[in-house]
């Protein structure tokens, strides 16, 4: 049995935060699980998945999360319990079935979990989704350390059977990849049969009876604000009537709790914890605002509690609360490099808030120290710039399009999209893509793009994509673009795997979330059945990549080339090769190459040798695809193979 | 033991292997009982960007995820300038260092946008701002014991063979196995050993 | 006195790519991963960081040398304003009959080439060759006479004959040859005479051709319109004052005003001040009104010699340039220097390097 479903409750275990959520779930007796790979949730499907067949539970990638949440909906309305998780911007592809979907209901447990990314460490945007909570007006908790992110999981499956309605997660980044001891509970797996006749009605209806079925919700959201008021989620620590409070919620706890330490400040400042965090468990917090007279709010990213807070204290008024200063993100004291309301927490961004309201001073290293190494730091350390991979098609692909585009010479427009080939618009791809927004921004935007002709926008258009992005957002845009006329070149980066977040499959692996083999749907079928002209291409034939791209540039109309290679890391080769740069024939600097490889190619299997002014292989790095081999202008790069 | 929890940073590459060694060392601590909290950045980063794993012991409270600026004690480098970059952010005079001295060149490097210091130059800036620095060849190491990639290993076994942690030998040569088990365990506890017995042989610089 | 500056591909792309003076010779392409050759023109992916190229110094837009051209092939500057450096001009038809009827004109080309392979004098040559449809001319490298016939004929639509020079002339252990457009035999005198050590010291035979404009390769659109997928067998452009573009096809013969091609003649055409290649050892041209002849001006001592013996060998015979046709070759040939350098005057093109008073005595 694999280890996140070993049945010993009380036992300690080191858990990553998503694999804290994923155990409970399977405490819970979670039965469908569907989802959309993408950064900080992936890992909660992959560890459900590698215990479903154990659990006999089901688990499915889905080609998009509002696919995954309807799926997972419709599991739950015939009696399952059910979970779909996904990174934050996910929450705004299925926002159109969440808005729907709470008014619809549910019969089984129903969780949401979204993963956000303060700081946007792999991500468009910060989007903050405590905000889909509020608006789709359903419970929402938010685990502040990984023995909450499974006992919320846990709990949150029992409050969505109760009040019938979805109920949300919110984690993020620092709590989702943060491990962290967990004591483990008992698991209990519920055998249920899945029930949904013609005497079922699963519908939020129209006119009246979506009013209706709001008012219901807002009456549920009642009976919820109930059960927080008593919940074991929310806590105050410190002075019974402190005069100063901080109000927290997820991954600030340990931040504000470790920043009231260092300052030492436990005598003065008391802090209330909140786990369940809309509805607000209003008399709770009353109870404290009633003594406090400064609050200090921290919370990643948006202001939620701290503006929801003040909305309470606004109605407490006419009871006599206050007056109170609040702090937290209007006041500028909780901010991130580029001001409040952006960038993640950490303990320095509480402290920095502490000291400055407080008027103290703390020194964490001495001034001389931080200028020392504030002047090492910009004078000798390069920065590092992300790259792709050794061997990464994408580089390959890349340098074909802009060889291609140069060609045409009318200065094409590259548009972007999300998955590894995102870096199109860094240095490592040659800076070709010009935008990036999310899932499928790149074929959408291009459909405006090509068709600006009439207003003198008058230039090739290439849009990017890759194979999970296309399955997940690419085809009604393609469709679009047929038949609206807009004159695009799709170009699809295939390296057969959801690269950037694990190597996820997808519809076109031919194998499912669970390993088992699967219908292959191929994506030039799709392009044929919607009548572009598409083709297939491997970039690492660079010659025939760059020539047939080229002539697809100088007509008009809707096309897609798929430029397929498998990612590396996902299919390592078989293949053992030692790759080397022959060094009498490598001429480096010289005109002829001008360093190619390693100042202008950047694979970083290609390095410099500063002292002999050649270029060399990393062999440690190097995985030997030997592309560099083809384009070395002296044939300087050999490839050997080995036993 | 320690007043406040012992906090450990290790930096690198995207693709050294670092969550693995974070996890080797954390779940070893957890074994002997202390609390852990280790903080990792996934994610894009891996794609030859700079990664910083944040590894916090504690013996009875848990601590949140990221060392606050200037508090460790310890610093796993698996790459030169990556290590001085951490060092400036988290180190502070009492910080011990144990890095591989092996340049990964970004690619603003080999572009010809940025330099790459002297390796001494960068050895030198970091004994300036810590304790102690302890120079291990742990690629040359891992090449021993079988593999290049084993350098994380090779280090975690030098954090283990010195003072600096209360993590037993023993504890974690129990997880190695236990992590590799079905790929190659025995050549990762040789990287682990060598590491273990290089620290020992050599002095800080 | 003057100095040259040898720079690099970002003064390459500023002062011939942005101003269309590119030639498409080829001399700048197939030297590094940052220059391609396609559809007519050079197309630079990126510049390199280099300040000084092979690029910059090969091209024959960037900076023509003539008195250091001059000099080191012929020993001096140009006694002949009009026509260049020359031994002798005369008529010259091919003698063999397969070559006769490959030919457009009188074979020669065809002829000196097949002979400098066939007697060892070259081990392979760089030619213009037909592709299937006859229709976009592309570098073809020749080793023997049944090659060199599949090359016969006239090209209009430009050919970047020189990508292909330097790779054969590596590959060769002895000395190769080529045939080109002004422009191509000056990018490769520019590559011997370079800093830059190439193979170009493998480069032995050099014939060029008269050239007056040569068509961007969209000329081959329009022709495909006019004439539909049919093979086509050859073009010509008879003597003025016909103005016509003559496209033969197996079937039929399609003439059309050259002022309809007018629009496919290269911008750099219009300021190149060489009609008839004068830095080659042999440049042959037509004969007016003699459909089954060449005008050949025989340049330099090497030139000399080799036709010698190409005449001696039965390999063409030859004829005096009657008196009319080669003071009409004089005029044209002048006509069109004065034109280009008061065109370069204007546009203020100063790549051609040639002594102050013929300046003045062209301009006034």
């Amino acid at each position: 049995m694999s280890y996140i479903g070993i049945d010993e409750p009380g036992k300690r275990m080191l858990l990553m935060g998503n694999e804290a959520i994923a155990r409970g779930a399977l405490e819970a007796g979670v039965h469908f699980c569907s989802g959309y790979p993408g950064n900080p949730a992936s890992e909660i499907l992959t560890t459900l998945s590698d215990v479903a067949k154990e659990f006999d539970s089901y688990v499915e990638w889905s080609v998009n999360e509002i696919v995954a949440l309807e799926a997972a909906g419709a599991a739950a309305i015939s009696g399952l319990r059910a979970l779909t998780a996904m990174k934050n911007l996910g929450a705004d592809v299925c926002a159109d079935f969440l808005m729907t979907a709470n008014l619809s209901g549910t019969k089984g447990g129903f969780v949401l979990v979204t993963g956000d990314d303060p700081s946007a460490h792999s991500t468009t945007s910060e989007l903050d989704t405590r905000n889909y909570a509020r608006f789709a007006g359903i419970p929402l908790l938010e685990p502040a350390t990984t023995q909450e992110a499974k006992d919320m999981t846990n709990w949150a499956f029992d409050l969505s059977e109760e009040l019938e309605v979805i109920c949300m997660i919110r984690t993020v980044t620092r709590l989702s990849h943060s491990r962290g001891v967990v004591t483990l509970g008992p698991i209990k797996p519920e055998k249920r049969s899945a029930n949904f006749g013609f005497q079922d009605m699963w519908t939020s209806g129209s006119s009246r009876i979506t009013c209706m079925l709001h008012s219901i919700l807002h009456e549920k959201l009642k009976k919820a604000q109930a059960k927080f008021e008593e919940s074991k989620f929310n806590w105050y620590v410190g002075k019974d009537d402190a005069d100063f409070i901080i109000v927290t919620s997820g991954t600030g706890w340990l931040y504000s709790l470790e920043a009231v330490k260092l300052l030492e400040l436990e005598e003065d400042v008391g802090i209330l914890k909140l786990g369940t965090t809309w509805p607000l468990p209003e008399k709770l917090i009353a109870s404290h605002l009633r003594h406090a007279k400064e609050v200090l709010f921290v919370e990643e990213t948006d202001p939620f509690l701290e503006q929801n807070v003040k909305v309470l204290a606004a109605d407490l008024a006419i009871e006599g609360f206050g007056p109170i200063r609040f702090y937290g993100k209007k006041s500028n004291s909780i901010r991130g490099e580029f001001g409040a309301g952006t960038g993640e927490l950490d303990v320095d961004i509480v402290i920095q808030a502490l000291t400055e309201i407080k008027e103290l001073t703390y020194v964490p290293t001495e001034k001389e120290y931080i200028s020392k190494a504030q002047e090492l730091l910009s004078s000798i350390v390069p920065s590092r710039t992300m790259s792709f991979c050794a061997g990464c098609p994408h580089r390959a692909s890349l340098w074909a399009i802009k060889k291609a585009l140069k060609w045409d010479g009318r200065d094409g427009i590259v548009t972007g999209d999300i998955g590894c080939y995102s870096l199109a618009m860094l240095p490592t791809g040659f800076s070709v893509a010009r935008t990036l927004q999310c899932m499928g921004a790149g074929i959408g935007t291009a459909n405006g793009f090509g068709n600006l002709r009439r207003f003198g926008l008058n230039k090739p258009v290439v849009a990017l994509t890759g194979d999970s992005t296309f399955y997940h957002a690419c085809i009604p845009a393609l469709i679009n673009a047929r038949w609206n006329g807009a004159n695009l070149l799709l170009v699809v980066l295939d390296n057969n795997t959801t690269a950037m977040t694990g190597h996820q499959p997808h519809p076109g692996s031919g194998v499912n979330a669970l390993g088992q083999s699967s219908s292959k749907v191929l994506i030039e079928n799709i392009c044929k059945g919607i009548g572009v002209e598409v083709q297939v291409c491997d970039p690492f034939n660079l010659d025939e990549a760059v020539q047939n791209l080229y002539e697809m540039l100088q007509t008009d109309g809707t096309k897609v080339m798929i430029f397929r290679h498998a990612c590396p890391l996902a299919f390592p080769q078989e293949k053992k090769v030692r790759v080397y740069v022959d060094q009498d024939k490598c001429i480096g600097e010289e005109c002829g190459c001008a360093k190619f490889c390693t100042r202008v190619f950047g694979c970083p299997g290609n390095i410099w040798d500063y002292e002999e002014g050649k270029a060399k292989i990393d062999e440690t790095i190097c995985n030997g695809c030997g592309f560099c081999a083809e384009l070395c202008p002296e044939e300087a790069i050999i490839i050997e193979e080995v036993a | 033991m320690m007043e406040g929890p012992l906090n450990l940073v290790i930096t690198g590459v995207g693709g050294q292997g670092n969550v693995v060694a974070s996890h080797i060392f954390a779940s070893a601590a957890s074994k002997d009982g202390f609390n852990v909290s280790v903080g990792e950045t996934y994610g894009a980063s891996q794609r030859g960007g700079a990664v910083m794993s944040h590894v916090r012991l504690s013996e009875k409270t848990q601590y949140g995820p990221l060392i606050p600026r200037g508090q460790a004690h310890i610093m796993l480098g698996f790459e030169p300038i990556e290590c001085l970059r951490a060092v400036t952010g988290f180190g502070n005079r009492k910080t011990r260092v144990i890095v591989n001295p092996r340049p990964i060149y970004p690619i603003d490097v080999l572009s010809g946008v940025s330099k790459y210091p002297p390796i001494e130059d960068v050895l030198e800036a970091i004994k300036k701002l810590v304790s102690s620095v302890h120079v291990v060849e742990a690629t040359e190491l891992a090449k021993e014991a079988g593999n290049p990639i084993m350098q994380n290993i090779v280090l975690v076994g030098c954090l283990a063979g010195t003072e600096f942690t209360p993590v037993k030998i023993e504890t974690l040569k129990e997880v190695i196995e236990e992590t590799f088990a079905e790929k190659h365990p025995r050549a990762n506890l040789k990287a682990f050993e060598l590491g273990v017995e290089q620290i020992r042989r050599i002095k800080p610089i | 006195m003057y100095r040259i500056e040898i720079k690099g591909p970002r003064e390459l792309q500023n002062e011939v790519l942005d101003k269309e003076l590119c030639s498409a010779c080829g001399a700048c392409t197939n030297l590094c991963p940052y220059i391609d050759m396609v559809a007519g023109r050079a197309v630079m992916i990126e510049p390199c960081n280099l300040s000084e190229g092979k690029c910059y110094d090969f091209c024959p837009r960037t900076y023509i040398d003539v008195p250091t051209l001059d000099n080191d092939l012929f020993g001096t500057y140009r006694s002949d304003l009009r026509i260049g450096s020359n031994i002798m001009v005369i008529k010259a038809r091919a003698r063999d009959d397969e070559i006769k009827s490959a030919a457009q004109y009188g074979g020669v080309v065809s002829a000196l080439v097949t002979y400098a392979l066939e007697s060892g004098e070259i081990e392979a040559a760089v030619l213009a060759g037909a592709s299937i449809d006859q229709i976009n001319p592309k570098p073809t490298v020749v080793r023997n006479r049944s090659d060199v016939l599949q090359c016969a004929g006239s090209k209009y639509i430009v050919c970047p004959t020189i990508t292909e020079v330097l790779e054969a002339a590596k590959k060769t252990t002895g000395k190769i040859g080529l045939v080109g457009t002004p422009c191509q035999v000056t990018s490769v005198r520019k590559m011997q005479a370079s800093k830059f050590e190439t193979a170009a010291d493998k480069i032995g035979l050099v014939i060029g051709l008269f050239c007056t404009w040569a068509l961007l390769p969209q000329a081959q659109d329009y022709i495909k319109d006019l004439v539909g997928s049919v093979n086509l067998v050859k073009f010509d452009v008879p003597p003025p004052p016909a103005n016509m573009f003559i496209i033969e096809t197996e079937t039929k013969k399609v003439e059309v005003s050259l002022d309809e091609m007018r629009r496919f003649i290269m911008p750099a055409c219009n300021v190149c001040f060489d009609m008839t290649s004068e830095f080659a050892d042999i440049s042959v041209g037509t004969v007016e009104g003699a459909a089954d002849w060449n005008t050949v001006i025989v340049r330099t001592g090497f030139g000399k010699e080799l036709f010698r013996q190409a005449r001696e060998a039965g390999i063409i015979e030859t004829a005096p340039l009657e008196k009319e046709r080669l003071d009409h070759l004089y005029e044209a040939s002048l006509n069109r220097k004065k034109k280009v350098l008061k065109e370069m005057e204007s546009k203020k093109i100063s790549c051609l390097i040639i002594r102050e008073e013929d300046r003045s005595k062209l301009l006034s």
